[in-house]
């Protein structure tokens, strides 16, 4: 079996500059520009400190070592030691500045994501793993705050230092400059070699582990299937011929750094030896030894300052490459918008309907709820919704009834506009939902799912839930459903602490505590999906006098399991395959005989 | 099945056990770095030399030569350090490859229940950025620790040579590092600590809130979230500064310790030359070596977070490694492949999850040549069941038995290979739809169509849909076979399982996502296909067990009724009930209500 992986969204393989990429990033980096500013004042002051050194210790030679003079070498090297400290401050401050702009910069593009993300339609979740939008928000900022710790940044700041060494050694003696500067045609080839090797090697590389995890994420999720038809010594040498692929991809790249790490060192040796060898070539009897002898010296200096930033190239190059991947998948994120419920204009304009330039008027009359002939399918798969519709007056209580799978569930996703109905038009008070500011419809709209979602904690936080709510609202609403027995029988309160998920609490527990968070939210309209969780007899009492209570009074459409919730409902709609089959009273469906009438029957049963 | 090639577990695995397999490269790459930092004391001498002629008699005659060698000494150095740089690096990849081999040969050994408490994320992430970090302990930090020694050592022995006081002066600044770096390292070790327990926080948060999207969504929680959201990321941002701020002044202080050993050279040793002792050449020597030790000093910070993290990774690695598969094979004979009937028989099974029964007391015998239906509501614990018949959950020995022999004695090859196996959530791979189902025979068909695959796959009632595809066979399924529909998903994992030829046929609900007609077809030819063996068939459709020999109903982890389905239908029980309730065939019902 060939494993078929096509990394097809690695636009960027291997690259570690583009500009489009950069131009992105800069949009997050522009609000700190403050800080780039006190960068570019501190960057020259800490390469000025740095750069003074070498000068001092010519004067030192020049007018003293040389010459026998040993009077002012004390004051010199005091000067010296306070040239080092201001260096190492500065030098400290450059850093602290840098890494600020970069986590600050950071810290705004991630928001951004987060902002990005939590805007996309519920669909875009279904199609995206949790694991790879986290990756986004965490590993991949964290290879582009590498990128201003060792990255494009301190490239700048090596570049502006190697042109002022230039600029220093011109000043002390051209024509020892231009030697030295003979060796960087020699240096050019060397650079844009390795650079072409590690491009190519690093394109492969990418490839390589693309294919690798790709490979181990598909043999992990389906273990089952890999050890039930007896896989493992297959999959093994499959992973084993990747494995090799991907070690041996490193090969040139290895070679590439090595050889440009240990010859820019020769090359500046190389320098070092052609000024040695010019100096002495023009020392004639009676020259200024001691201002040769110094001059040579401070440049061997200044060439060893010039070529270490050249030598640290290939690790920059690395951190840049990984640094562009990472942001180019952030950018490819950021830039596939699928946002939830669009304003109306928009997604009319999609479904070729009139648009509603402003505010719909609410019409009094209207049924709370109305679906008329709503079509569904999730992606493009089996329909799940052909031609639904059904009408929940005001005050109303509507219940809804069916088999897994019947769609029953799915309205409610659709009333809400988490997803998008395909035909058909569902209207809550006579408006049309895709009309109404999706904040009103959902604040219009409460619903209670059957699997309740309790984020981490307190039961007073999960019942608030963004609502500024006060603790007595919260009390009476754990109290009306009846959740303060269940809390009180585990000895809970309100500031108890929820773990992940709430799995500390029963699946009856965090019903009541869903009734609760909607009972406080007051909902003109409630969509209750009631759970088929088996709880204990007392839990179950109390359950059903927390829905009844949730219930009184208002407008309700309820996903109903008991039959209790049916009874009392004032019309029951029964769902198949994506349709109404049945509608009427319990007691009108029960005389009809049909499907519901089969229905009720094992539901007595059950009760 | 087979053990990786290395037995991962291993006694004695310490971080070094990968490396140590490539010691030969390991020690050549050592002993050139040796030469590398011996030739490299040629350029400072040689340096030295040369200033010492340029205020000679004959700079002119004496300079060019000590030039020449300076670039020869500079050659040598560059051509060891090339040699000794891939040779590490290179024997690090190796031994990374040897170490991802063993860990992925060893992943693959570890039971379900394994992979349902630790997310595939999670052992992933094991895999790479673990396996990354041990990586580079084993070659950057192996070149850089033995270069450090040896840069010291050589550089030291040549400066005492030289001048023992000036030696002395000049390594005054030094022990700071080790202070600097005993202290800095514990701070820098607290800071990255934080930091992560900060980004542990803040990746819960936003899982939390992706999982948790719709509850966000319908309640407009997303202004509450979000201001969790900035909060989370601010504290993180701050904990970052901290590790900045301390990585920020070690960076320097280490420089400017290099840089107060030249003041000491220019202070001490220029006086030294003023008053003859030295000459102004060995000076220029002196500065030589320390711009030598200025870059193993700097990488000493950097090293000593590099050993920290590698150690950790390498322990979660070892951990990993040492995880024991907790289902192994039997220690009795494999069954003959050609005589294995496929009786299957349950006796008193019991499993429990978490201290809850999932299946209490389970017996039952299935004959070779029938089909049983299994039934019941979701939870009842079918599929747990039918784990247990293949070991994919473990099972007390003497309570499953395959044509009398206790499961737990077979070889899990043997065993597994006489069972064929679909399960309701059909899983492939992403190659073609004939390698698929060429899976359950064990080959790789590269695409083509050859009979046993086109004959499992007619069996699985795919033959019309290939047709319809313009690669047929040869289609390429996408990421976890997203191209296909449910139900053609479901019936290539069929055909797979058909494809191995099983004495047992499990079919988890594999049809739950085809058409109630097309099931019957399958299933009528499947009647024809499996004459003479097992199927066990679990489906939520009554009008798919049907046709059973026997039928089983499980409730709560309890077999309640065994029978036909006509038997189970005027018992009225469970069974009569479930059937009563399939509302899901409408029309089925409808009919049947009106009949």
């Amino acid at each position: 079996m060939t494993t078929v992986n096509a990394p097809a969204q690695e636009a960027v393989l291997g690259k570690a500059y583009d500009l489009r990429l950069m131009r992105q990033l800069w949009r997050y980096v522009r609000p700190h520009a403050r800080l780039l500013a006190v960068w570019g004042v501190l960057l020259p002051l800490t390469l000025a400190f740095e750069l003074a050194q070498p000068y001092l210790l010519k004067i030192a030679i020049e007018d003293h070592i040389a010459v026998g003079d040993a009077s002012g070498l004390g004051l010199i090297a005091i000067a010296y030691v306070a040239l080092v400290v201001a260096q190492a401050a500065s030098a400290f401050g450059e850093q602290w500045v840098l890494q600020l702009l970069g986590q600050r910069s950071m810290h705004g593009l991630r928001l951004a994501i987060y902002d990005h993300v939590l805007r996309q339609r519920a669909a875009f979740f279904d199609r995206m793993p949790v694991g790879r939008l986290l990756t986004r928000m965490t590993n991949d900022i964290e290879s582009l705050n590498e990128m201003f710790a060792q990255g494009v940044v301190t490239l700048v700041a090596d570049l502006v230092k190697m042109i002022a060494i230039v600029v220093i050694m011109l000043t002390l003696d051209v024509t020892l400059t231009l030697l030295t500067f003979l060796t960087l045609p020699l240096l050019w080839l060397l650079v844009t070699w390795a650079r072409g090797a590690m491009r190519s090697s690093f394109r492969e590389i990418r490839v390589r582990i693309a294919a690798m995890n790709a490979f181990v994420q598909e043999h992990l999720s389906g273990i089952r299937v890999v050890q039930l038809f007896r896989r493992q010594t297959a999959a093994a040498r499959e992973y084993d011929a990747i494995n090799a692929a991907h070690r041996d991809a490193y090969l040139d790249s290895i070679k590439a750094d090595a050889a440009m790490y240990a010859l820019v060192e020769a090359i500046g040796v190389i320098a070092i030896a052609a000024i040695a060898w010019w100096t002495a070539r023009g020392l004639g009897a009676g020259a200024d030894t001691a201002a040769h002898l110094a001059l040579v010296i401070v440049f061997i200096e200044y060439i060893n300052k010039f070529f270490i930033p050249v030598r640290d190239l290939s690790a920059k190059y690395t951190v840049m490459q990984g640094a562009m991947a990472a942001s180019e998948r952030i950018m490819q994120l950021l830039e596939s918008d699928e946002p939830d419920a669009p304003p109306a204009a928009a997604s009319d304009a999609a479904a070729g309907a009139p648009g509603a330039a402003t505010a719909p008027a609410p019409q009094p009359a209207a049924p709370a709820i109305a679906f008329e002939q709503v079509e569904f399918a999730y992606g493009r798969g089996e329909p799940v919704l052909r031609g639904v519709s059904l009408e929940v007056p005001r005050g109303a209580t509507v219940a809804v009834v069916g088999a897994t799978g019947s769609g029953k569930s799915t309205l409610i996703k659709l009333l809400t506009r988490l997803y998008e109905r395909d035909a058909g038009v569902i209207r809550v008070g006579g408006v049309d939902v895709r009309a109404l500011p999706v904040a009103e419809l959902r604040r219009r709209v409460t619903v209670v799912s059957q699997d309740v979602f309790l984020f981490r904690g307190t039961i007073a936080d999960n019942i608030r839930l963004g609502l500024d709510l006060d603790r007595a609202a919260l009390e009476d609403a754990v109290r009306r459903v009846g959740a303060d027995r269940l809390l009180a029988r585990r000895g809970a309160t309100l500031d108890t602490e929820i773990a992940e998920r709430g799995g500390n609490f029963s699946a009856g527990e965090r019903q009541l505590l869903a009734f609760a968070r909607a009972l406080a939210r007051d909902p003109e309209i409630l969509v209750l999906d009631e759970a088929t969780a088996h709880v204990d007899p007392e839990a179950e009492e109390l359950i059903e006098r927390g829905v009844a209570e949730l219930m009184r009074g208002r407008t309700t459409l309820v996903i109903a399991h008991r039959l209790s919730t049916i009874r009392n409902a004032d019309l029951i709609l029964v769902m198949a395959r994506g349709q109404v089959i049945e509608r009427g009273t319990h007691d009108e469906l029960v005389a009809a005989g049909g499907a519901y009438a089969q229905l009720e029957r094992t539901f007595r049963r059950h009760e | 099945m087979t053990a990786p090639p290395t037995a991962p577990a291993d006694a004695a695995l310490t971080p070094w056990t990968y490396l140590a397999r490539h010691r030969g490269r390991i020690l050549v790459g050592c002993a050139l770095l040796l030469l590398t930092n011996a030739l490299f004391l040629g350029i400072p001498v040689t340096m030295g030399l040369a200033v010492a002629a340029l205020g000679g008699a004959d700079p002119a005659g004496e300079v060019p030569p000590l030039a020449g060698l300076m670039i020869l000494f500079a050659l040598g150095t560059a051509i060891t350090r090339i040699g000794s740089r891939i040779l590490i690096f290179n024997a690090a990849r190796a031994a990374e490859y040897e170490l991802r081999g063993d860990l992925f040969a060893h992943l693959l050994t570890l039971e379900p229940a394994y992979y349902r408490a630790h997310p595939t994320g999670d052992v992933m992430s094991r895999l790479t950025s673990d396996v990354q970090t041990v990586r580079a302990l084993w070659g950057a930090g192996v070149l850089n620790i033995v270069n450090t020694g040896f840069a010291f050592a050589t550089v030291l022995v040549m400066m005492l040579r030289i001048d023992p006081w000036l030696t002395l002066w000049s390594i005054l600044p030094f022990p700071t590092i080790f202070i600097l770096g005993q202290i800095m390292g514990k701070r820098i070790y607290r800071a990255s600590q934080g930091v992560q327990q900060h980004l542990g926080t803040l990746s819960n948060n936003i899982q939390e809130d992706l999982t948790g999207i719709q509850i966000i969504k319908s309640y407009g929680v997303e202004a509450d979230r979000r201001a969790r959201f900035v909060a989370q990321s601010e504290q993180l941002l701050g904990q970052n500064m901290m590790l900045a701020r301390v990585r920020g002044q070690l960076g320097p202080a280490l420089a400017a310790v290099g840089s107060l050993a030249a003041v000491i050279i220019l202070f001490v040793g220029g006086r030294r030359v003023v008053a003859g002792e030295i000459e102004l050449g060995h000076l220029v020597e002196f500065n030589g070596y320390l711009a030598r030790l200025a870059w193993p000093v700097l990488a000493l910070g950097w090293m000593l977070s590099l050993l920290e993290r590698g150690r950790a990774s390498w322990h979660r690695l070892e951990t990993l490694l040492r995880t024991r598969p907790a289902i192994a094979d039997g220690a009795g004979p494999a069954l003959d492949p050609d005589a294995t009937r496929g009786e299957v028989r349950v006796e008193h099974l019991s499993i429990a999850f978490d201290g809850r029964a999932v299946l209490d007391d389970v017996s039952v015998t299935m004959a070779p040549g029938t089909v049983t239906a299994i039934v019941g509501r979701t939870g009842a614990g079918k599929s747990t069941l039918v784990d247990c018949l293949a070991r994919l959950i473990d099972v007390p020995a003497g309570t499953v038995f395959l044509d009398g022999r206790d499961v737990t004695t077979l070889p899990l090859d043997s065993l597994r290979g006489a069972i064929g196996y679909a399960p309701q959530e059909a899983f492939l791979f992403s190659t073609t739809i004939a390698d698929n189902v060429a899976l359950g025979f064990g080959q790789a068909v590269a695409g083509q169509a050859v009979p046993r695959v086109t004959d499992a796959a007619t069996a699985a009632g795919l033959a019309r849909d290939l047709a319809q595809m313009p690669d047929g066979y040869a289609t390429v399924v996408g990421e976890r076979g997203i191209t296909l529909s449910g139900g053609q998903r479901q019936r290539v994992a069929l055909a797979r399982a058909l494809a191995s030829a099983p004495r047992v046929l499990i079919l988890d609900d594999s049809l739950s996502s085809v058409d109630a007609e097309t099931e019957r077809v399958i299933l009528e030819r499947l009647r024809e296909v499996m004459r003479g063996r097992t199927a066990i068939l679990i489906s939520h459709r009554v009008a798919a067990v049907k046709g059973a020999d026997q039928i089983v109903v499980l409730d709560a982890g309890r077999v309640v009724e065994v029978g036909t389905h006509d038997a189970l239908l005027a018992r009225g029980g469970v069974y009569a009930e479930l059937y009563r309730t399939q509302l899901e065939d409408g029309d089925a019902v409808a009919a049947e209500a009106a009949s």
